[in-house]
């Protein structure tokens, strides 16, 4: 089963003067439920832009995306929020977190967002506070954490909603080799057991290793899917369900 | 309690901008206290007015003399018109006999009374000292507030009035109108006076006990002052009665020029408060790029953004406006009470609520533009931001 899908995504950046960059050249990705994936390639090669689109947070010039089988690169930009509060979950490079807000609270904010009452925000974001191992860290602001514990708040946010995807833009570039192993452990074992994509974005190999294949990209196209072969039969599938779905 | 915290973040700016508009409220606080005293004198003003008709001499009819009194009998005729409850001769004049030179504000008067109408006259002076002046008293004086300084007088003192001794038998309160800068007088005592001023060839042909340079008439209930002005005119001769009307849009428009002065003051230092909370909303929004971008990723709705930008301006607005009125309420108190007198400021509840509501009004306002540039921010472009 298809999760994400990209189709001939196009996106330029309009730089001024006629200027521009062409960010995406076509892009064609596919990603199946519960699978994790890393995307690699040298910087500016369109990663972030890739996933920004993915995550519903731009809308590409041309091409499609589609989550779960629905279209989204045409809705409404209320819909693509709502996308994103209930659907998809964002973990960033680093200053991820809200600098005022306890660890509880920047976890209950998402839960807020998606429209859950204040109280039932609370003990959500507290139960997925406890899930990530930060029980007795519950009530400290980001200043008072490390950054490998404040990576783990943002994946208790990520999670909180109980979202399909989760979509990482290098989660752990800022942290040493033994945290990034934890936090990679930690994304692995949420894959496993609850069967959330994950597609993260990473210049680490070893997070690439982790994962269960990893596609490539170079001046805004995929130049290896990861895949081991592509049997013929792939592409049939794909038109199927496009179809079907 | 997160609003109050975002709001804090950056102390020394947050502590400015609050104190920008807790100057602004403490402004409108202090001068709308000002002006709503003002506002209540008038008021009462405009209600003595309202029910009174005065009456001068008609123009011509004795004569030509401008200085013509009238007569104290014109009160019996007036007081058979249809619609008159009970008519007052008075004589005013100058309290000095040579016209001085140009004099800022009321010129210093003296006045007299028979003291009829008392139970109709809804304009009650108060005594800081002594007793009002009553008809049968000869050689007795109160003294405006004003005046009583100039004139050096204490009850019980005597003062010279257009070289005469006058005993004080009272000091009047600040009304911060007419009566401050008068004498009062009994009837009689005004009648000599007045009589002793008159050139040598008019005073022979005048009796002093009969003169009067004005009649109050009050109206009963229900009667259109109006309409009995115009009937005293009608029937009785060598008079000219004028309603209250003239009057009041005299003070009216004069005191509401006054007050939408005061008002304006307070009113543009409230804005500029309001224009540095819209400053520091704007370098909040700038500084908080990034974070916009990590709540849009995570699901915030452009209305959620806007609602909490509007709520940390308000919360700005808000708190400035809590202690501007507290210190201005307590400035209010606390000249008045150090003020001998009538009060000068009236702190009420409109002018507080009003104030208050002004200032978060005002809070709301000047965070629209920075939440909405808030809300409207592409969250890519926000995320990149660093
Ligand atoms: N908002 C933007 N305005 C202009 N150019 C942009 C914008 N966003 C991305 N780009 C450009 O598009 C190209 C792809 O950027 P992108 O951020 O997707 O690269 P990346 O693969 O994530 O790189 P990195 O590994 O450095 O994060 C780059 O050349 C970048 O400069
Ligand atoms: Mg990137």
């Amino acid at each position: 089963m298809t999760m994400i899908k990209t189709k001939d995504l196009h996106k330029k950046y309009e730089l001024g003067k006629g200027n521009h960059v062409h960010a995406l050249r076509g892009v064609d990705m596919d990603i199946d439920k519960g699978e994790m994936v890393a995307i690699m390639g040298p910087s500016g090669s369109g990663k972030s832009t890739a996933m920004h689109l993915i995550g519903c947070l731009d809308k590409p010039d041309s091409g499609e995306v589609y989550i779960d089988g629905n279209r989204v690169d045409n809705q409404y930009n209320g819909t693509l929020t709502r996308i994103r509060s209930r659907e998809i979950g964002f973990i960033f490079q680093g200053f991820n977190l809200i600098p005022t807000m306890t660890a509880v609270e920047n976890v209950a904010l998402a839960a807020e967002y998606a429209g859950a009452s204040k109280r039932d925000a609370h003990d959500a974001a507290k139960k997925a506070i406890e899930q990530v191992g930060l029980k007795d860290r519950m009530y400290h602001r980001p200043s008072e954490l490390s950054g490998g514990q404040q990576q783990r708040v943002a994946i208790a946010r990520a999670i909180v909603n109980k979202p399909g995807v989760i979509l990482g833009d290098e989660p752990t570039g800022d942290l040493d080799t033994a945290t990034s192993h934890e936090i990679m452990d930690m994304m692995r074992d949420i894959n496993i057991t609850t069967g959330t994509t994950f597609v993260l974005v990473t210049h680490n190999p070893e997070v690439a290793e982790a994962c269960d294949r990893t596609i490539r990209m170079r001046d805004g196209e995929v130049i290896d899917d990861g895949r081991e072969s592509k049997p013929e039969s792939r592409d049939l599938d794909d038109e199927l369900m496009e179809v079907g779905g | 309690m997160r609003i109050i915290r975002n709001v804090f973040r950056r102390k020394l700016r947050a502590v400015l901008t609050i104190s920008g508009i807790m100057i602004g409220v403490f402004a409108l606080i202090v001068m709308g206290a000002m002006a709503e005293k003002i506002t209540l004198l008038v008021d009462g003003g405009l209600k003595w007015t309202g029910d009174k008709v005065t009456v001068s001499a008609g123009d011509g009819a004795m004569g030509g003399f401008s200085t013509n009194p009238l007569s104290v009998d014109k009160v019996n005729e007036i007081e058979k018109v249809d619609g008159v409850a009970e008519a007052s001769a008075n004589i005013t004049m100058l309290l000095s006999e040579k016209q001085s030179a140009m004099t800022m504000g009321m010129p210093p008067m003296i006045a007299g009374g028979d003291g009829r109408g008392k139970d109709y006259e809804s304009f009650k002076v108060r005594y800081i000292d002594g007793r009002e002046v009553k008809p049968a008293d000869r050689g007795k004086v109160t003294v405006g507030a004003d005046l009583a300084n100039k004139l050096n007088a204490k009850v019980g003192k005597e003062v010279t009035i257009r070289g005469e001794k006058f005993e004080v038998v009272g000091l009047m309160e600040k009304t911060l109108t007419a009566p401050d800068s008068s004498v009062y007088v009994s009837l009689y005592d005004a009648q000599r006076l007045f009589h002793k001023g008159m050139p040598d060839m008019v005073r022979g042909r005048v009796n002093p006990d009969t003169m009067a340079t004005g009649i109050t008439v009050f109206i009963k209930k229900g009667y259109n002052p109006e309409k009995v002005a115009e009937n005293i005119n009608k029937e009785v001769i060598g008079v000219k009665a004028t309603g209250p009307k003239v009057f009041k849009e005299q003070i009216g428009n004069s005191t509401k020029i006054f007050t939408s002065i005061i008002f304006g003051i307070a009113l543009i230092s409230l804005l500029v408060g309001g224009l540095s909370v819209v400053n520091t909303m704007t370098m909040a929004v700038t500084e908080r790029t990034r974070e916009i971008g990590i709540r849009k990723a995570i699901g915030a709705s452009n209305h959620a953004i806007i609602r909490q930008f509007l709520s940390e301006s308000a919360v700005i607005a808000l708190t400035g406006g809590i202690v501007g009125l507290g210190f201005g309420s307590l400035f209010v108190l606390m000249a008045n009470a150090g003020n001998t007198g009538t009060p000068l400021f009236l702190l009420t509840i409109r002018l507080m609520g009003g104030s208050l509501g002004f200032a978060l009004f005002l809070g709301i306002l000047s965070g629209l533009y920075p939440a909405w540039h808030a809300a409207k921010m592409n969250p890519v472009a926000a995320l990149r931001h660093e």
